[in-house]
């Protein structure tokens, strides 16, 4: 257990360099904050992956992470303010850079999967759009007229 | 989480972790992109080159089928960093959130109408298990997050729900824009309504709502922020929860109905 816990860390400890060279780069932040800030990140999504593994219900790590990262993030949450301060120097899209980077080795392997979703994937993705965007607005329309507002 | 590669195997694989750190350098050297177009813009962002350029490597030796399979579990890895920033950034936020009230969160589920809309044409154009992952939710971080956690990358549901994300991160602000616009004029839903629906949980897709709304209504501009921002905060906040305990059950629950009727009828 010890041993694969380990493995997790220096995982995440290469996905959090690659992480900070990015956001230095792209994102011209070379404050010392955004160190404790990646490595609270990392650290969130590892009780995250260590919660899944070992707490014997069904939900997903992320489900935990997200949890975790909130209540961590909250005012009243004791020494939130530095968690917030270290964590707003790692921007979103520096995460997402490394993480479609991998992806996109990979998908390499797969790739006359993806080619055979092809054209239907198209007219399915602006459905999937129209479907939520509608079905939002139209339980909007009832909340906000129960509530008064239009 | 799904592991079928060796931990320790990944961690040596210093040719992959070499290429992915060339690959950021030089992705976020050239920086974001953005064409305007009509009332959105398409955006060009380096983690979208990322993605053409690591694609474009695995047909040259520098990537070798090892690498290839050593990255997938460092995308669900890196996943899991990116909500527990989604997270950090909720938390300071939580008492805007509850100052909406409850009632707004309800709207939320409206989110499901991609299912209903969505699912039955996927299914219908043939598409298998992929169907799933790309219609159980508009498809961004947080449910990236969910089916790679349910279903690992290299699974049909894994392809489905990337092909969205990435549909939506290039088309998704043009797109929603122009549909807010269209339908706000066409249909008899009041503006905010639509306000309210164009915080999908992506910052920029809810700019370009929302702005094409403000540009056809600019008497109601603040109340159309407040509440398109708020709903916004609304998605990415519970959007993965909504997702796992309704979106993907329900999801599949079509689904298996759906294949039943159809290998009963045929």
């Amino acid at each position: 257990m010890m041993k694969k816990i380990m493995d997790w860390t220096l995982i995440l400890l290469i996905f959090a360099g690659v992480t900070l060279l990015g956001n230095m780069i792209g994102y011209d932040i070379y404050s010392f904050g955004a160190v404790p800030g990646i490595l609270v990140l990392i650290a969130i999504a590892l009780l995250g992956m260590i919660m899944e593994e070992y707490i014997p219900v069904n939900i997903p790590a992320v489900g935990y992470i997200a949890l975790i990262g909130i209540i961590i993030s909250v005012p009243w949450f004791p020494g939130s303010a530095y968690i917030v301060d270290w964590t707003s120097q790692i921007e979103l899209l520096a995460i997402t850079t490394p993480i479609l980077a991998y992806a996109g080795i990979s998908i390499g392997r797969n790739w006359l999967d993806f080619k055979e979703m092809g054209w239907k994937s198209l007219i399915v993705a602006i459905l999937v759009f129209i479907g939520t965007f509608l079905g939002s607005a139209l339980i909007a329309e009832v909340v906000l007229r129960i509530q008064g507002i239009i | 989480m799904s592991e079928k590669v060796e931990l320790k195997s990944i961690l040596k694989d210093w040719r992959l972790h070499a290429v992915v750190l060339v690959i950021v350098i030089l992705t976020e050297f050239i920086g974001q992109i953005s064409i305007p177009v009509g009332p959105g813009a398409i955006l060009l962002l380096p983690m979208l080159y990322a993605l053409a350029i690591g694609f474009g490597l695995y047909f040259t030796p520098v990537i070798k089928k090892k690498q290839s399979k050593n990255a997938e579990p460092l995308i669900v890895m890196g996943v899991g960093v990116l909500i527990a920033k989604i997270g950090v950034v909720i938390g300071p936020q939580i008492e805007d959130l509850i100052a909406v009230g409850p009632a707004l969160l309800l709207q939320e589920l409206g989110n499901l109408g991609t299912i209903l809309l969505a699912l039955p044409v996927a299914i219908w154009l043939g598409m298998k298990r992929e169907s799933v992952g790309m219609t159980h939710s508009i498809g961004r971080e947080p449910n990236v997050g969910l089916i790679m956690d349910r279903y690992g990358f290299d699974s049909p549901e894994g392809r489905g729900v990337m092909t969205m994300y990435i549909f939506g991160t290039v088309f998704g602000a043009i797109f929603l824009g122009l549909i807010a616009g269209l339908l706000a004029t066409v249909t008899p839903i009041h503006p905010l309504s639509f306000a309210l629906a164009s915080g999908v949980g992506s910052g920029s897709m809810m700019a370009a709502g929302s702005g094409t709304l403000i540009a056809a209504y600019p008497e109601l501009e603040s109340q159309i922020i407040a509440l398109a921002g708020a709903s916004n905060l609304i998605s990415l906040a519970t959007g993965l929860y909504v997702s796992m305990l309704i979106g993907l059950p329900l999801a599949n629950k079509i689904y298996a109905l759906m294949n039943r009727n159809k290998a009963g009828g045929e």
